[in-house]
């Protein structure tokens, strides 16, 4: 039963679109990218839905705090100097073409050591690539899985 | 005139007087589901009763303080009459920053320091500093020591030759502990149940489960046993924040390997993600981030350094931040350096008891120190000079 999945698997592969080397990077570079989020839900405050008559009654008294503090700071002019945020920081330290250790040049090189592959559905070694997207898989179990979720995800 | 210490992490701060003891708080501000309209400071966060979907206003962005507007809501907090009740004309503060800050956020620190809340006098410096000065006061016989600082944005390597910060040896590797809580955010809402709203739950499960496996391979084997000759799949509890205050791993006879729990607590099963995650720490590229792990990132440091000095770095490895709490951080740490490096050096990692604190213990020593007044920038200094007198006289 094994062996004829993996048969007809092979035979789709020859009909499902290849992702190109630059999608693939793309894709990982997004999948990085999204390590770094803060939170992934919206914030509670943005998603209130517009007052109404049902909304609680200490929830008013709660707004009119930090409203009050915001108008007090008298921080305004630093909100466009102490507003910008890490890639334009980066950018004006103008580090590429400095001689001393900073902070681009302090970053660990590659690492010499052989890579090692995962499974992208059930993380143990894996030995076998993805035709579609490159991507790890470790069974035939879990390339279908991989084929039904994440194959072609993340790929715009 | 009393002393504040500040080490001001892009997680948490730590923070105390000089004379006290430390606190950590955190250095953020959250809204919850339950109370939209309110944001909570800091250590407010215990106001929060039900912290599921806990959403996260940070003032860093990749290790550098970026957001100037949370950060003063947090330090207002922290220095008001809440809490340290700073009087800001007789105290002096010890203030960490990262490796390599950014000048303008240099700038824009001086001036918040000294014009926004007026300190008597500052010290700005590197966490890493801090613990070097708590090294060489514990230990005045060594000359060298190599800094491991593993926190929440990234891992930094600092070699210090006594207080001298060697920069041409400084190493950072881009993994810390939120992009460990995320991925394993990741993993498991791929896996098994959505979590990726729930940083905070997920985190907690994180430092509750997850450890530095001795013997990757063979736990990879193990973790994909079936039944009880599984050792490493655990169950975790997660909380609902009424009947389960905090979640908690069951314990291993009250484990179900076969079929579903009738107790009807919603389970996390994790077996290898527990030592996969922190694995990162050490291979980067497991996940595709293409720089060194932690151990080669060592080697590379030492020997960008003189020679003569090997020796003493290889044998002084210094352990500080909340990533070296993962269980067998340092013997695999130690472990992987034996094999690295030349076999005649004899090499030594090095825990403090408490990892968290150890650069701000550093900073309460350094207030003590006879030469204090000397290393700081008072008020007046800057009044008169401008930021080109903290330029001089501090080592960013
Ligand atoms: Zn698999
Ligand atoms: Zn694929």
């Amino acid at each position: 039963m094994v062996l004829e999945k993996k048969t007809s698997a092979r035979v789709e592969a020859g009909q499902r679109r290849v992702l190109d080397e630059a999608t693939r990077q793309r894709r990982l570079s997004r999948q990085l990218e999204a390590l770094e989020k803060d939170n992934f839900q919206d914030d509670p405050l943005s998603s209130l839905p517009p007052p109404g008559p049902t909304a609680r009654l200490p929830a008013f008294s709660e707004t009119e705090e930090p409203e009050k503090k915001r108008r007090k700071t008298r921080g305004d002019h630093f909100k466009q100097r102490f507003r910008k945020n890490f890639t334009t920081l980066l950018e004006e330290e103008n580090l590429s073409d400095r001689a001393e250790p900073n902070y681009l040049s302090a970053e660990a090189p590659p690492s010499s050591l052989p890579p090692r592959h995962f499974c992208c559905v059930c993380g143990f070694p894996s030995h076998y690539t993805c035709t579609t997207c490159g991507g790890r898989y470790c069974s035939s179990k879990c390339l279908c899985t991989h084929r039904e979720t994440r194959c072609l995800k993340w790929t715009l | 005139m009393a002393t504040l210490v500040l080490d001001n992490g892009a997680y948490s701060a730590k923070i105390g007087f000089s004379q006290e003891t430390v606190r950590v708080i955190p250095n953020c501000q959250f809204r919850s589901k339950t109370s939209r309209l309110k944001t909570f400071t800091a250590n407010q966060l215990d106001e929060i009763k039900d912290p599921s979907g806990l959403f996260y206003i940070l003032p860093f962005q990749k290790g550098y303080l970026v957001n100037w507007d949370v950060q003063r809501k947090v330090w207002d907090h922290l220095f008001g009459k809440e809490m340290f009740k700073v009087d800001f004309a007789d105290t002096s503060v010890i203030i960490t920053e990262p490796c390599f800050n950014f000048s303008s956020i240099q700038e824009s620190m001086n001036e918040i320091l000294f014009e926004e809340y007026q300190f008597q006098s500052v010290l700005r410096t590197n966490a890493g500093s801090l613990s070097a000065h708590h090294f060489f006061s514990s230990r005045p016989s060594e000359l060298c020591c190599l800094l491991v600082d593993s926190g929440f944005s990234f891992t930094h390597i600092i070699p210090y030759c006594r207080s001298k910060k060697m920069k041409e040896g400084i190493r950072r590797v881009n993994v810390g502990g939120k992009l460990l809580t995320n991925h394993l955010k990741e993993i498991i809402s791929y896996r098994q149940l959505h979590v990726m709203d729930e940083t905070h739950v997920i985190n907690q499960v994180k430092e509750d489960v997850c450890y530095v496996s001795q013997q990757f391979f063979k736990d990879m084997e193990i973790s994909q046993m079936k039944g009880e000759e599984n050792t490493v799949v655990r169950d975790y509890v997660l909380p609902d924040f009424s009947s389960i205050k905090k979640g908690f791993c069951k314990p291993r006879e009250e484990m179900v390997f076969s079929g579903k729990y009738k107790t009807g607590e919603q389970i996390l099963r994790l077996a290898n993600e527990r030592f996969a995650v922190p694995e990162m720490l050490f291979h980067p590229s497991d996940i595709g981030i293409q720089e060194m792990g932690i151990p080669e990132a060592i080697v590379h440091s030492i020997q960008s350094l003189p020679e003569e000095m090997h020796a003493h770095f290889f044998q002084n490895i210094v352990l500080t931040g909340g990533n070296i709490l993962f269980s067998g951080f340092r013997e695999r740490l130690e472990a992987e350096l034996r094999a690295l490096a030349p076999a005649h050096l004899p090499v030594s990692v090095l825990q403090p008891p408490n990892p968290i604190c150890y650069p701000w213990e550093g900073g309460k020593l350094l207030a003590h120190s006879p030469d204090y007044d000397e290393i700081v920038v008072t008020r007046e200094d800057f009044e008169e000079n401008g930021h080109f007198i903290c330029e001089e006289k501090f080592d960013i």
